[in-house]
């Protein structure tokens, strides 16, 4: 499934939306926090090729499909804080109150299911999330920015460490196949990372302000339906893909600049 | 058994195929075409809008046209675990095409049991032999969740227009002409095969994978017929190979 061109139309219209809620942002933070603080400073980014080829190996994968993520480099970034949790669906729904924006498709009409208010907003194409950002007064992370956030400064390859742990995060860990679904944002407070950002492997996959190409969006973290911890890992970005592309896999976290 | 069922979208390439005997309660996703024509500029999904009907052997088909570049019907007929898509394609322009093709999508994307995004349980076929599709090589592109693959004995992926400019082909790779994504239980599986093939694509976005029929070198005016044969079956991956290579073996593109 391509659908280039009728993909490529959203994007010019949708891009209109962000630009306009741009022009009328309210200096709002997402969430329930203002953000966790990356400090300034340099920090591991990506994989050796040594390493990336050993999880691809470990995981029954040809070592190409783990190519995209490296070589290992030092890159320096200035501080930034970034939201604690990824959105939710009653930060969303606070958004489309207030701005009119479209509700997501799967909720009970203008509101998200009852006791799913803490779950990840899923449906929202890489458009969507940058209109809420703005409304937020922030904007999407980097890939490298995500990539510190969820893992420090030491090049982990988890949030939580460098070995896989089946019960740091939501993932499709029965690998049965069958429908599972996203959990609360504050499910797993022991998969938090370095800096105490949560949610970082698993749950919802999350858009990044990176691209691979024309119209596509880097997506970082796994989800609920990730059944291959190679896929968990901070490093992995396999599921980049279309920027209108609507998902219930999909989620986002925005940042915001630390003067 | 009824066979399955299969229901175009009104104005859409797009369909649905449900009352699938191996997936009870399943509805599984299709564009058919989603792109069809001239190798190196085809039309696709959404540019034109097909019509829906019955052909004379009562099988549905879909009829779409581009006036002065192309007109086509797809003829759909199923049994209880397969679908028949037979194409004609007419060269409508006054250009040879020196090859031709159709993007045909079978999507699981709603389907759990077969739902493969991480490509854990896609299978393919290289000289004779079942493979994983994940433990051959990938090369990305600018758009990383997708892969083409060539077809064993055709051309190679720098020589077909339509598998090069998506640039994610990794070298020195060349498939049979089907794919198939096989259930946790390892009893069941869908997949795609073509007649002639030219070429896979696989999509880790939506879970979908296609086997594209070719239909040759066509002249200004002239016809061709492509197939594709989707299997939905209670079948174990080594008893299916035998069986599709058998059947696929016998069968015609054209009726």
């Amino acid at each position: 499934m391509v659908k280039q061109t009728r993909r490529e139309a959203l994007v010019v219209a949708a891009s209109a939306v962000v630009v306009g809620l741009a022009a009328g942002a309210s200096a709002r933070a997402s969430g329930d926090d203002d953000g966790v603080l990356i400090p300034a400073g340099p920090f591991l980014f990506g994989s050796e090729p040594s390493e990336a080829a050993a999880a691809a190996r470990r995981y029954g994968f040809h070592r190409s499909w783990t190519e995209p993520e490296t070589p290992r480099r030092t890159i320096d970034l200035p501080a930034f804080a970034i939201d604690r949790y990824p959105v939710t669906n009653a930060d969303f729904h606070a958004f489309c109150r207030a701005t009119g924006y479209a509700p997501r498709g799967h909720w009970q009409g203008p509101t998200p299911q009852p006791g799913t208010e803490r779950r990840p907003v899923v449906m929202v194409s890489r458009i969507d999330a940058q209109a809420y950002a703005a409304w937020a007064g922030k904007r999407l992370p980097t890939e490298e920015e995500w990539e510190k956030a969820a893992r420090g400064r030491d090049g982990r390859t988890y949030p939580w460490g460098s070995r896989f742990l089946p019960d740091r995060c939501c993932w499709n860990r029965d690998r049965a196949g069958a429908f599972v679904e996203t959990l609360r944002v504050d499910a797993f407070p022991k998969g938090a990372s370095p800096y105490g950002v949560m949610d970082m492997a698993g749950n919802v996959a999350e858009w990044t302000s990176s691209s691979p190409g024309p119209g596509s969006g880097i997506l970082k973290g796994g989800c609920w339906m990730t059944q291959s911890p190679l896929n968990l890992r901070i490093a992995a970005r396999g599921m980049s893909g279309f920027d209108n592309n609507q998902s219930l896999f999909i989620g986002f976290r925005c940042v915001r600049e630390v003067k | 058994m009824p066979s399955i069922r299969v229901t175009g979208m009104p104005g859409s390439m797009g369909l649905t195929l449900d009352q699938v005997a191996a997936f009870p309660g399943a509805s599984f996703g299709a564009s058919i075409p989603e792109a069809i024509g001239n190798s190196a500029a085809p039309y696709w999904f959404g540019s034109i809008k097909p019509t829906w009907g019955v052909g004379a052997a009562g099988e549905l088909t879909s009829s779409g046209e581009q006036p002065g570049e192309l007109d086509y019907t797809a003829h759909f007929a199923s049994t209880e675990e397969t679908v028949d898509i037979r194409i004609r394609v007419t060269n409508r322009s006054r250009t040879p095409w020196a090859q031709s093709l159709a993007f045909n999508c079978f999507s699981p994307i709603g389907v759990p049991d077969v739902r493969d995004h991480e490509c854990l349980r896609h299978w393919v076929g290289v000289r004779g032999k079942p493979t994983l599709l994940r433990s051959l090589p990938r090369r990305f592109g600018p758009r990383p969740a997708i892969q083409l693959y060539p077809i064993e004995g055709g051309p190679g992926w720098r020589d077909i227009p339509f598998v090069r400019n998506f640039a994610c082909s990794p070298d020195d790779v060349a498939l049979e002409p089907w794919m198939a994504v096989v259930a946790p239980d390892g009893q069941r599986l869908v997949a795609a095969a073509s007649k002639p093939g030219l070429f896979l694509f696989q999509n880790r976005e939506y879970s979908c994978i296609h086997c594209g029929p070719s239909f040759g070198a066509l002249q200004p005016g002239e016809t061709g017929w492509g197939l594709t044969r989707l299997y939905l079956v209670k079948q174990p991956l080594a008893d299916w190979y035998a069986r599709m290579k058998r059947e696929m073996a016998d069968i015609q593109a054209a009726p």
